[in-house]
């Protein structure tokens, strides 16, 4: 029973393309990762996530990594529930066939990866586009300036006659008071936590704090996920979810190599040896590289 | 040995099945498991009963007939063999077997644990042959076959259609056995002309037929009777990206 018009085989290597293509982004993100375990108050790691939160190409990578995932899922669900079609009547008795690991369950690693993505992206990815609420890390020089641009259009509005002496006086108070606590902020660095990239100031801010300071309609700050990460990796339980993901992201990993070069027919003699290496390789490292950064913001740091 | 049987009987492909239990006694190991059912079937008639279907007729693993799904495995516990070539001396004294047709949804069931395998046939017909034309014969050393490409396509030959990769693999898939008729006519240059088209057809066939889709589990490979490598189905995707790649057929 097909339930979409296409060879079997083509959507084999569909699955097997699109997931090749995750393959070589995985390592990419892990290296991206180990940034954070520099010991230097996390420089590195806040200019790659402003570099890959800015950059239009890293954007548009992201765009096409999004569409590869969504293929990725659609056509493995598919494939699993025409499968599935294929047997109407199951076996009494449980296949004893021994099989290759991890392959009779992709589509339950694979969606215990989904779930922990979901986690993910709640965590950070839909932080970064302002969805959830995260650490939000603001140029000091650009907080004082909307402050004073809100003082100059309150000024401008009165001198139209927009708005009468009472309003101005009691708006122009609530935004002395507000130049006051962001002045006392930057003195004492309390509740906030003060960096500096590129010789500039900057401070960090729950979005209550920053929402306080320069009103809902300010965009010019970005999430840190450097303080949200070593927050987040500071929870044992977390990090422990975080690592039994990647235990399974690595059983899904280890058949998904070897299935990529079987799919498109690379099979030969004198490199099976190199290929089934390889998966082994790729399906430990990946997951490891992964693990050091909650094993190392729980027990170094 | 005494044996309890659970065996799947069903009158015909519409009937509802389900599983009778049979007590053996006195059989003795060196009976084959064909011939254990045959003594079943023999007290079954005598008791004026209807004896158990089963597919069977070479009975020594050329035929492919005697597909049963034994205890959870193709054609038993044994590597490599058929069902005729399983002896009860891979059992022990007090087991329970059960025993299962093969389940999948192109392989109706006719009756007990005989099923219709024509869905391999059909796929044969869409390119599983080469089309001889007539005319002087060639002489036998004109076209030079280099002998590793000989022997891996008597290898994948080999396949005796039984059916079992099919049964054995966890979504019914039938790559084992079109891959291994593909490779075996594709490895050597009288299959080379229509290479392209018979990959195509032959895959689109098997989909049509409701086979399920190779997730490359290789259960396959490892319940074939004649050892038919998983290698064949790498060599099958890779013909077939070639021929949807490059061919214009
Ligand atoms: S490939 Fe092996 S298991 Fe499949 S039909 Fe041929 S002989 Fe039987
Ligand atoms: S009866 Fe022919 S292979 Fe078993």
């Amino acid at each position: 029973m097909r339930l979409v018009k296409l060879a079997s085989v083509t959507k084999k290597i569909t699955i097997a393309a699109v997931g090749a293509f995750l393959l070589v982004f995985l390592p990419m993100h892990m290296g991206l990762n180990l940034c954070i375990i520099r010991d230097d108050g996390g420089e590195w790691y806040r200019n790659v996530c402003h570099f890959m939160g800015t950059n239009w190409i890293v954007k548009i990578f992201e765009l096409v990594l999004l569409a590869c995932c969504l293929l990725h899922i659609v056509v493995g669900v598919l494939l699993t529930i025409e499968n599935y079609m294929a047997r109407p009547v199951r076996y009494q008795v449980p296949s004893r066939t021994k099989t290759h690991f991890g392959s009779k369950y992709m589509i339950w690693t694979g969606g215990l990866v989904f779930c922990f993505l979901v986690l993910h992206f709640i965590n950070f990815y839909f932080v970064k586009y302002d969805l959830v609420e995260g650490v939000y890390t603001v140029k000091t020089e650009k907080l004082q300036m909307h402050i004073q641009d809100r003082a100059m259009d309150l000024q401008k509005s009165f001198d139209e006659g927009k708005i009468g002496q009472e309003e101005l006086s009691e708006k122009m108070m609530g935004l002395q008071m507000e130049y006051l606590s962001f002045f006392q902020l930057m003195q004492t660095g309390q509740p906030a936590e003060k960096l500096s990239r590129d010789g500039q100031e900057l401070v960090n801010l729950d979005r209550k704090s920053l929402e306080a300071f320069v009103g809902k309609d300010f965009k010019d700050y970005e999430p840190d996920f450097y303080t949200m990460c070593n927050n987040l990796f500071k929870d044992r339980t977390y990090s422990l979810i975080y690592i039994l993901a990647l235990i399974v992201l690595g059983i899904h990993l280890f058949h998904a190599v070897n299935s990529i070069f079987q799919t498109f027919g690379l099979n030969h003699r004198k490199y099976n040896g190199a290929i089934e290496m390889f998966a082994v390789i790729y399906a430990i490292l990946i997951p490891v590289g992964f693990a050091v950064v909650p094993f190392y913001v729980m027990f170094v740091r | 040995m005494n044996l309890t049987l659970k065996i799947w009987r069903q009158e015909n492909a519409k009937a509802k099945g389900r599983f009778e239990t049979y007590k053996l006694e006195n059989i003795s190991p060196d009976c084959s498991f064909l011939e254990m059912l045959d003594i079943l079937n023999e007290q079954l008639v005598n008791k004026l009963a209807h004896p158990v279907c089963f597919d069977n007729d070479c009975r020594e693993g050329i035929c492919g007939m005697c597909g049963l799904y034994i205890n959870g495995r193709p054609h038993g516990p044994d590597d490599g063999v058929t069902t005729c070539q399983l002896h009860m001396r891979r059992f022990k004294d007090g087991d329970t077997i059960v025993i299962e047709p093969w389940r999948a949804k192109p392989f109706p069931i006719i009756k007990d644990l005989v099923v219709d395998r024509s869905a391999f046939d059909k796929i044969i017909q869409e390119g599983g042959y080469i089309s001889v034309t007539t005319g002087g014969v060639p002489d036998g050393n004109a076209i030079p076959i280099p002998k590793k490409n000989a022997d891996e396509a008597m290898d994948s030959a080999a396949c005796i259609g039984c059916g079992a990769c099919v049964a054995a693999c966890k979504n019914a898939s039938a790559m084992l056995f079109v891959s291994a008729k593909v490779s075996q006519l594709t490895l050597l240059p009288q299959g080379k002309p229509e290479a392209a088209k018979r990959v195509q057809a032959m895959v689109a066939k098997m989909d049509e037929l409701g086979f399920g889709n190779c997730t490359n589990t290789y259960a396959c490979e490892a319940e074939c009777p004649k050892s038919i490598k998983r290698s064949n189905i790498a060599r099958m995707n890779r013909e077939f990206i070639c021929a949807k790649v490059c061919s214009e057929e």
